[in-house]
């Protein structure tokens, strides 16, 4: 393994259906200005080298990165773009990760910027271009368009999450109340983040359930935004942390496992993914990053979890494929306040996905959030004192996760 | 029905922002060429025409995958071995759309993944017109309903029939 690496700020931009008032490039130097006002020491000059990421089909915009250069402070100095569909700010954050940990000559601090403005272009469009390939195979053997069209007639990444959740639903017996129930949790919560999109303090259980069905069984009131927005994080060495910021969080650990295909299945062939509520790619992420940084009862060790859910089935689901709860339980938890702002294990304080959905940047705001939970400087922070957080991220057909483990601890060394 | 149509909005905190210039843009995408192997598929899309199912069976794991695949993920071997699968299917998951039809009225319809008896994949497949939605649940017994004249595609399945569910049967 390489050098440890720390986390000493992150920040965001104000998330909304239409940021009409800035273009892309201001949207990230927003969020990058929120993240270097935490850290006054820090200046542009002293950060080595940056990473870029987004999801291009999503706003008609290829090779944003180079529009942004300047907009970054990002001139004459190493710059790396990733684009890996849902997962892209997990793979960006991930990135930085690995680019202080490598020891490159001369590498020390590196900013990572993920983000969206998703109302620039049709995500939809976006979306049936990355499937297109598929569905072009599925087509030229003899499945009429018609059959697909339906087939993905959700739109976006519903048409592949409704599936999951009914899975789900009638693997642990819940209710549509029990999905309702995450909702409300979640844009409570977001009502007290500064950044958050769907605000909304006075949500019921009825409100969610009074909406009309996108496609059995997720309702219109259980669906995630489209936001703009962006996110940046600052990486950098053990030693330097300590001088830039009172409370360093520690990255211990970072995994990202790729599974096979749910509900499509490579070259017109079926999908072994039978349940798409398995996810043994979730778990086998979660074995990873755990046994990297030496967490053996999760339930025990992790003190806040930062879930990527842009529906409430996928948050009760990964609660449980992540370790946080036993299989089936994870209901009852949200019944109970366990997950609450002020419970035992509180998840998803900012709102989470289901709140707040920059393509891109969502899956980095999870670690971004998680990681300032633990500073005491996240705009919904929980009363109790977090020493080890996660925050995941979820892409393609059902496939991808990301997931990185934090702690205001370093590494233990086993020698 | 009607209910299910409206698109109900709800209430969230909204910030005003003022406007920038904004320019419309197109993308006129030219036609792509995807290379895709099909020698895999030929001997199934053959035995389709005589109304038969096979699947090909990966001889390192021993899942049988229908519609065949070129190559087995888990072991990185071609399956090679071809066995027969049955014509009756369990519905493996399934969702419900709303879809409006050629009159203009909103319709329900299940949307199923079936995983047929004898293979260890899920494939798109489609009920039979007017099942119930209520119906329709995981674990739902279903048989392939063939077209008169198959072409050897994946569309000479029309669609799924129900079958009565022999399952109290086995108590």
């Amino acid at each position: 393994m390489g050098r440890q690496v720390a986390i000493t700020s992150a920040g965001f931009s104000e998330h909304a259906s239409k940021r009409s008032d800035v273009s892309m490039p201001e949207l990230v130097n927003e969020a990058i200005e929120d993240c270097l006002t935490k850290v006054p020491s820090v200046e542009l000059d002293d950060i080595d080298a940056f990473v870029n990421g987004n999801m291009p089909a999503f706003e008609g915009s290829n090779l944003p990165e180079l529009w942004m250069t300047d907009w970054m402070g990002a001139r004459n100095k190493p710059l790396m773009r990733i684009t890996t569909g849902g997962t892209t700010g997990g793979s960006v954050a991930i990135g930085g990760y690995y680019t202080v940990t490598a020891e490159l000559p001369g590498i020390d601090t590196v900013l990572a910027v993920a983000f969206e403005q998703q109302s620039q272009g049709d995500t939809s469009v976006g979306l049936a271009s990355v499937a297109y390939g598929e569905i072009s195979i599925l087509n030229s053997l003899g499945i009429s368009y018609g059959q697909l069209n339906r087939l993905l007639s959700g739109g976006a990444a519903i048409g592949v999450a409704a599936y999951q959740a009914t899975n789900y639903m009638s693997k642990s017996k819940i209710t549509e109340e029990d999905l309702a129930r995450v909702v409300v949790q979640n844009r409570r919560n977001a009502a007290k983040t500064w950044w958050a999109h769907l605000k909304m303090p006075d949500l019921t259980i009825e409100d969610v359930l009074d909406t009309p069905y996108i496609q059995y069984p997720l309702r219109y009131g259980m669906v995630c935004p489209a936001s703009d927005g962006a996110v940046a994080m600052l990486f950098t060495t053990e030693e330097k942390a300590k001088d830039m910021c009172d409370i360093p969080v520690y990255v211990n650990g970072v995994a990202s496992v790729a599974n096979e295909t749910a509900v499509l299945g490579y070259d017109g062939s079926g999908s072994a993914q039978v349940d798409p509520s398995a996810q043994i790619g979730a778990m086998k992420s979660a074995e990873l990053a755990y046994s990297q940084a030496g967490i053996s009862f999760p339930r025990k060790e992790i003190d806040y979890a930062e879930v990527y859910a842009p529906f409430p089935n996928q948050e009760l689901m990964w609660d449980e494929k992540l370790g946080l709860f036993e299989e089936t339980t994870a209901p009852e938890m949200y019944e109970t306040g366990v997950t609450a702002r002020d419970g035992e294990l509180p998840v998803n304080c900012s709102g989470g996905v289901n709140s707040t959905n920059a393509i891109g940047a969502s899956a980095m705001e999870r670690p971004a959030v998680a990681a300032l939970q633990i500073m005491g400087k996240a705009s919904n922070q929980v009363p109790k004192t977090v020493h080890t957080s996660i925050g995941s991220g979820w892409g393609g057909s059902l496939n991808f996760i990301t997931l990185m483990v934090m702690s205001d601890e370093p590494k233990r060394k086993w020698k | 029905m009607s209910k299910q149509t409206q698109r109900k909005s709800m209430k969230y905190e909204k910030k005003e922002y003022k406007k920038t210039r904004t320019m419309e843009a197109n993308w006129y995408l030219s036609s792509y060429n995807y290379k895709f192997n099909i020698t895999h598929m030929q001997p199934f899309l053959k035995k389709m025409k005589q109304k038969k199912l096979i699947g090909n069976k990966c001889s390192g794991c021993n899942r049988v995958f229908y519609p065949p695949r070129l190559v087995c993920g888990e072991c990185l071997v071609k399956p090679d071995r071809w066995v027969d699968i049955r014509e009756t299917a369990r519905v493996a998951t399934y969702v419900i759309a709303y879809l409006k039809n050629e009159e203009g009225e909103v319709e329900e319809r299940p949307l199923v993944l079936v995983q047929h008896d004898g293979c260890d994949t899920t494939s798109i497949a489609e009920l039979a017109p007017g099942v119930d939605v209520k119906d329709t649940y995981i674990g739902l017994p279903v048989r392939a309903h063939w077209k008169d004249e198959p072409e050897g595609g994946l569309e000479d399945i029309e669609y799924y029939d129900l079958m009565e569910d022999d399952a109290e049967d086995l108590q």
